[in-house]
């Protein structure tokens, strides 16, 4: 049961490829509906968010080069954590409504509920993919490109799936504790708080505290984004611990998820 | 073989007074809720190729039953089998977008419907041209009003062309034009022996699309068999109810089947008799446009204090009138308040009958003051109006004149 449960979550996105692929386009483009500038917007808001940015912290607070990371721009050292953290913090906060903005769809039509929270992931990741591309490649035309660079997209994945499987269980719970709704937008300010985006994790002195960051998978994602960028060196402990994070939060999330969706229909 | 098997299936509801109690249900696993039980104890099966009626009050779990056959909900205990692709229109353009266009949500829809990606170009076009959307179908769906909407929904789910059609209450929307359309599809459906399982209040149409219906009364089948017999039996039951009947009577009993135990219902009034004559007393079968036709009904009133007004109507089926006649502003007919025992033939003469083709039911009746509500009603067997020479739904009286100058 467990594994027929597991497996029918891995395999619906291509079991129902054509429902997951209508999905997909309706929530990606919905978001540009009726705008003039339309998919445009997709490559002006990373751009003008990057100006902000440079702006705030290179300008108004004198933010230059970190010691340890050498010549890098602070600007850059921040985009590269936070561009990424975007994908997921938007995926996050958007899960707990997921499910009950289709509630009409789920109590009155039979399909498999389960694409909601891939194609809820699947979108915002799609969205922000764009905006860290854009960094990647201007990175590269200042020389940055190394080899290790192919490890990025896998990286890239695995955060993917570990945020799948948290959706997968926050958009489900929600609807038998609307709560959450509240909840979840405060823990992703605590939790970007929390990972070092902003500010860089040597800044924090006791070794015992920086240690319980490793608790924290997107530290871990962030941690490597930026070894692989600016060092071309790579961690094997985040490595070691995104890898089984990200497949642990998958597949239980998924599973969890079966577990529970036939009784959407009686709450919903 | 058999399209659809439901074997003794019972559907009960949890309900909790506060949203924490399901929580803390979970947590302490102490029951926290009352058991509300919608179905219990259903069987039926529908063979391929048939078409089944589902009739019942309100609340009765009809729509909830819809729902188990689907899989939206899971049966609290028994079983549900369907063979074959299903479409269910449980409601009407669930899963549009507002702010995509009709072209748009065709696809959507469709391959929620389950149809391959591929065959949708093909019947896209039937689908514009069933909905007649026409340039509109280019416009984005929250433009639509609620007729366009439900045209377009309706297209697409039939269309589709499952083994297995379940329809909601579809057809109480659209115009009539549209309506007429949406029974060819679906008797065009019955043709190519499909099946349908089809839930509605109209009486009409469950007599005219299925073969056989099933009459649910709280949660449990109270009949099933031919559609017509089953209709037939329902609507006596619906006529035996007090018309306005307290509020409290419909809500869900908490306590389930243990309240089974229900008061006799008082009857206001009852319609002994109601006969279509000619004026020369002989009961007709058939009807003669521009003839005079007297209508004759028996009245009983069975309560103290009823006021009310006498009625007659041509109609064409249960939900639509063609003429209708009440005493409502006729100052020398006695309006009540009778007594119980009263009884009251009462004849009305329609002179020169208008209709010129078609079928129409006879109903008499005793309405409230207002003329608004029935306390009973009678319908008489369907009369058919006699082959006659013209062109158009009427005929009139007429006289001619030509001189030549």
């Amino acid at each position: 049961m467990f594994f027929k449960l597991i497996s029918d979550w891995i395999k619906s996105p291509f079991h129902s490829a054509r429902l997951f692929n209508n999905f997909t386009r309706q929530d990606f483009f919905v978001q540009f509906t009726a705008s003039i500038a339309g998919v445009f917007w997709l490559f002006l808001t990373p751009i003008v968010n990057i100006i902000i940015y440079s702006f705030v912290f290179g300008y108004v607070f004198q933010m230059r080069a970190l010691p340890e990371f050498g010549e890098t721009q602070f600007v850059i050292f921040m985009m590269i954590g936070y561009l990424p953290w975007f994908a997921f913090a938007e995926a996050i906060s958007k899960s707990p409504g997921l499910l009950l903005e289709k509630a009409p769809l789920i109590t009155k039509v039979m399909f498999p509920v389960q694409l909601l929270p891939i194609v809820g992931t699947v979108v915002p990741y799609l969205t922000h993919v764009i905006g860290f591309g854009l960094l990647l490649l201007y990175l590269a035309l200042q020389g940055y490109l190394s080899l290790l660079w192919l490890l990025i997209p896998v990286i890239f994945f695995l955060q993917f799936l570990f945020t799948m499987g948290l959706v997968a269980i926050l958009s489900a719970f929600c609807v038998f504790l609307r709560d959450l709704q509240q909840l979840v937008a405060l823990l992703i300010t605590l939790w970007f708080f929390l990972t070092p985006i902003i500010y860089p994790i040597s800044i924090i002195e006791s070794e015992t505290v920086r240690e319980l960051f490793l608790f924290n998978p997107m530290h871990s994602f962030v941690s490597l984004y930026r070894d692989i960028i600016l060092f071309e060196s790579i961690s094997l402990v985040n490595l070691q611990i995104i890898i089984p994070v990200s497949l642990i939060s998958y597949l239980i999330g998924g599973w969890l998820f079966m577990r529970i969706k036939h009784a959407f229909g009686d709450v919903l | 073989m058999t399209r659809i098997t439901v074997n003794n299936l019972y559907k009960d509801f949890k309900i909790y007074d506060k949203p924490q109690d399901r929580l803390a249900e979970i947590i302490l696993r102490k029951p926290r809720h009352k058991v509300y039980h919608v179905l219990s104890d259903i069987s039926f099966a529908v063979p391929d190729g048939k078409s089944l009626g589902i009739i019942g009050d309100n609340g009765a779990g009809k729509s909830t039953l819809l729902k188990l056959l689907v899989g939206i909900l899971q049966p609290t205990s028994g079983d549900v089998q369907l063979q074959g692709q299903v479409a269910a229109l449980l409601e009407l353009g669930a899963g549009f977008h507002p702010e995509f266009t009709g072209r748009k949500n065709i696809y959507l829809n469709a391959a929620l419907l389950g149809v391959p990606d591929e065959n949708i170009p093909e019947i896209e076009n039937d689908i514009i041209e069933f909905s007649e959307l026409d340039y509109f179908i280019d416009r984005p769906v929250k433009t639509y009003s609620s007729g366009m909407f439900v045209r377009l929904a309706f297209s697409i789910a039939t269309m589709v062309r499952p083994d297995i059609l379940v329809i909601d209450e579809a057809l109480s929307v659209g115009d009539m034009a549209f309506q007429k359309k949406c029974v060819q599809r679906m008797n065009e459906f019955r043709e190519q022996q499909k099946t349908m399982v089809f839930c509605s209040h109209s009486m009409f149409h469950v007599q005219e699309l299925c073969d056989t219906a099933i009459w649910i009364d709280k949660g449990k089948i109270q009949e099933m068999g031919d559609s017509d017999k089953v209709v037939g039996h329902y609507e006596d039951y619906c006529n035996s109810k007090k018309v306005y009947h307290s509020i409290r009577e419909d809500m869900p009993h908490e306590d389930g089947p243990a309240s089974n135990t229900e008061e006799p219902k008082v009857q206001d009034c009852r319609i002994n008799s109601l006969s279509v004559k000619s004026p020369e007393g002989v009961e007709l079968s058939s009807l003669t446009p521009l003839e005079d036709v007297v209508l004759e009904m028996e009245v009983e009133v069975l309560a103290d204090g009823i006021e009310g007004n006498f009625g007659f109507a041509f109609m064409k089926s249960a939900e639509e009138p063609v003429a209708s006649f009440l005493t409502t502003d006729i100052g020398h007919i006695e309006k009540g308040p009778f007594h119980k025992g009263d009884k009251f033939t009462v004849s009305l003469t329609v002179k020169s009958l208008a209709m010129r083709v078609g079928d129409f039911y006879v109903l008499g009746g005793l309405a409230d003051k207002s003329g608004l509500l029935w306390y009973e009603t009678k319908f008489s067997k369907q009369l058919h109006i006699e082959a006659n020479k013209g062109v158009g739904p009427l005929l009139m009286q007429s006289e001619w004149k030509v001189n030549q100058l």
